[in-house]
């Protein structure tokens, strides 16, 4: 029960980073690669904070803008510099592992008995029921796992909500215009490549975000965690794209979170059943890998079997 | 007003694929004038359109519009005073969002873009209004991805968004050169009208000698990036499709002359 609560938790958190490779992938179109470096510049920001006893509501909007600022460096290397996206992206991201070893000092930053979310909502979750389990379903769930699991559900909830809602304002629009169809939002008076930058720069801030929430959930930050966040923020986003087969804008928004979650459970089954930790990222590479030429391959065999037909 | 000076532009400078598009384009289009340009393949026609529209940086001349020098602005910038509609209904649209928001967003055209909702109740009201007007029965549709509308209603819709706001100066390139001859016809009819209702300046370029015949105050004749003919006031009213013809056929034998008289003028010089 336990493995099933923190795969979801840790489904939410990252749900963020699905929310931000979103932007990035299928709003602009733009393969920003800047979210391994920023996811731990978030955690790095946040967790250093922290230990000089700043409010962890404050340290993780810290996070935020950190990445926030990281997605305009990689948004301005490309637009205004005319460098190639992917190429911006890398830059950005090797970058940002000097910056955050300078940022945390060492390669690991514990959070050990330092008020972060995670103990905030574990106290008041004990607080309001007054004891250490609850049962749930004929399980036994500790308070601990229960509250940070709503805490990160209330958080995900608080930011696709104000996401969708910055979308319908006449900036979001425009935005999504740019991803759409560039000549056609210039021609209406919206420099585009702001736009671009500005996309990148809440893009990268929501992946900061779940670094930061990651950092506190996990208890440290660390110099690696953000390898491969790319991917499995693309995998997250594919998954949800199958559950509500559209690409509007709301329901996109609410499969991305859902497909967040669901990779991550599959993630703890396959653990669970055996896989070795190792290949974690190889399978979420192959599993981007097949999700990314399926659709074609499927098309194709359709294709094959009318004209079969047809003959 | 709009006032082009000396305008000259070439692609591919110093290399042997050259093209001087535009060898000094000078053109004067009073206010409420709706100008059409004919030419030949390559003869600058659309690249005259691009630079006004600021797609194309010009290598020098001046342009003015509504008497501001436009010449150095980006093109998101003079979408403030330039409606655009292009020849690929594919280019003026946003597919993949709603007729609604489309419309939304040209309604705005070159003012700033912040929190403000793009589509409330009372927006809505007057999208549908609008749209009623094009007799297409579009005004049910508005929810409806515009990317799943036919070309001529992309089209119909985007000469909607370009004249939503009423532009200093609206630019048409060959915006029905890729739809079918029907609803090509209705997007003819249908700019006609709005052109002359908000007594709009207008350039438009067509490879159509029939509308080029039909349509506008002035016809503007390109060859080689220069301006060849200018048919204006009485002139412009006799203009029959058959006397652009002739007229084309007048250049295409000019072209044989100037080829065979430097063939000589080389086996003689060279």
């Amino acid at each position: 029960m336990s493995l099933l609560i923190g795969a979801l938790t840790i489904g939410f958190i990252l749900s963020l980073l699905a929310l931000g490779v979103f932007i990035s992938f299928r709003i602009f179109d733009f393969p920003d690669i800047t979210a391994d470096g920023s996811s731990t510049l978030g955690a790095a920001i946040a967790a250093v904070l922290l230990i000089k006893g700043i409010n962890p509501v404050l340290a993780s909007a810290a996070g935020f803008a950190g990445g926030f600022l990281a997605g305009g460096v990689t948004g301005t290397l490309a637009m205004k510099f005319k460098i190639n996206g992917l190429l911006a992206g890398i830059l950005v991201m090797t970058a940002l592992y000097s910056f955050n070893l300078h940022i945390m000092g060492k390669s690991n930053v514990p959070l050990f008995g330092r008020p972060t979310l995670s103990s905030y909502a574990e106290t008041t979750g004990m607080r309001l029921l007054g004891r250490s389990t609850l049962r749930v379903l004929g399980w036994d769930v500790t308070v601990t796992e229960a509250s940070t699991l709503i805490t990160a559900f209330v958080a995900v909830l608080l930011v696709s909500l104000l996401l969708y809602l910055f979308l319908q304002t006449n900036l979001g629009a425009a935005m999504r215009a740019t991803g759409n169809n560039r000549q056609m939002i210039r021609a209406l008076g919206v420099n585009d490549e702001r736009m671009i930058i500005l996309g990148l720069s809440i893009s990268n801030g929501l992946i900061a975000l779940a670094g930061a929430l990651l950092a506190q959930y996990q208890g440290f930050a660390d110099i690696q965690m953000g390898i491969g966040m790319i991917v499995w923020g693309l995998a997250s986003v594919i998954i949800g794209e199958a559950l509500v087969g559209t690409r509007q804008v709301g329901m996109a928004i609410v499969g991305a979170i859902m497909g967040s979650v669901l990779f991550r459970l599959l993630v703890a089954i396959a653990l669970r059943l055996g896989l070795d930790p190792n290949d974690l990222k190889l399978m979420t590479a192959a599993f981007v890998f097949a999700a990314l030429i399926l659709p074609g391959l499927l098309k194709n065999i359709q294709r094959r079997k009318a004209q079969a037909l047809h003959a | 007003m709009l006032e082009i000076c000396g305008v000259r532009k070439v692609f591919s400078q110093g290399t042997p694929n050259e093209v001087r598009a535009l060898q000094g384009v000078d053109l004067k289009i009073e206010t409420g004038s709706f100008v059409v340009i004919i030419g030949t393949n390559g003869s600058g026609k659309s690249t005259l359109l691009n630079v006004v529209g600021g797609t194309l940086q010009i290598d020098s001349g001046v342009i003015s519009l509504a008497g501001v020098n436009i010449t150095k602005w980006p093109e998101y910038r003079r979408a403030k005073l330039i409606g655009r509609v292009f020849q690929n209904p594919f280019s003026g649209t946003a597919p993949e969002m709603s007729v609604a928001e489309n419309l939304a967003l040209a309604a705005r055209r070159g003012r700033p873009r912040r929190l403000s909702w793009l589509l409330g109740a009372a927006k809505r009201d007057e999208l549908r209004e609008r749209v009623r007007y094009l007799k297409m029965d579009l005004e049910n549709r508005l929810d409806d991805q515009i990317g799943s509308l036919s070309g001529g209603q992309r089209q119909a819709l985007t000469l909607l968004m370009a004249t939503w706001l009423k532009p200093e100066l609206l630019l048409l390139d060959e915006h029905t050169a890729a739809l079918d001859p029907k609803s090509a016809d209705q997007v003819i009819t249908l700019t006609d009208e709005i052109v002359e209702r908000e007594k709009l300046t207008t350039l438009m370029v067509t490879h159509s000698m029939h509308q080029a015949a039909n349509l506008g105050d002035r016809l503007v004749m390109m060859h080689h990036g220069r301006i060849i003919q200018d048919f204006h006031g009485a002139e412009r009213k006799r203009t029959r499709v058959d006397d652009l013809l002739a007229r084309f056929e007048d250049v295409r034998r000019a072209d044989q002359l100037d080829e065979t008289a430097a063939e000589m003028l080389r086996r003689v010089y060279i």
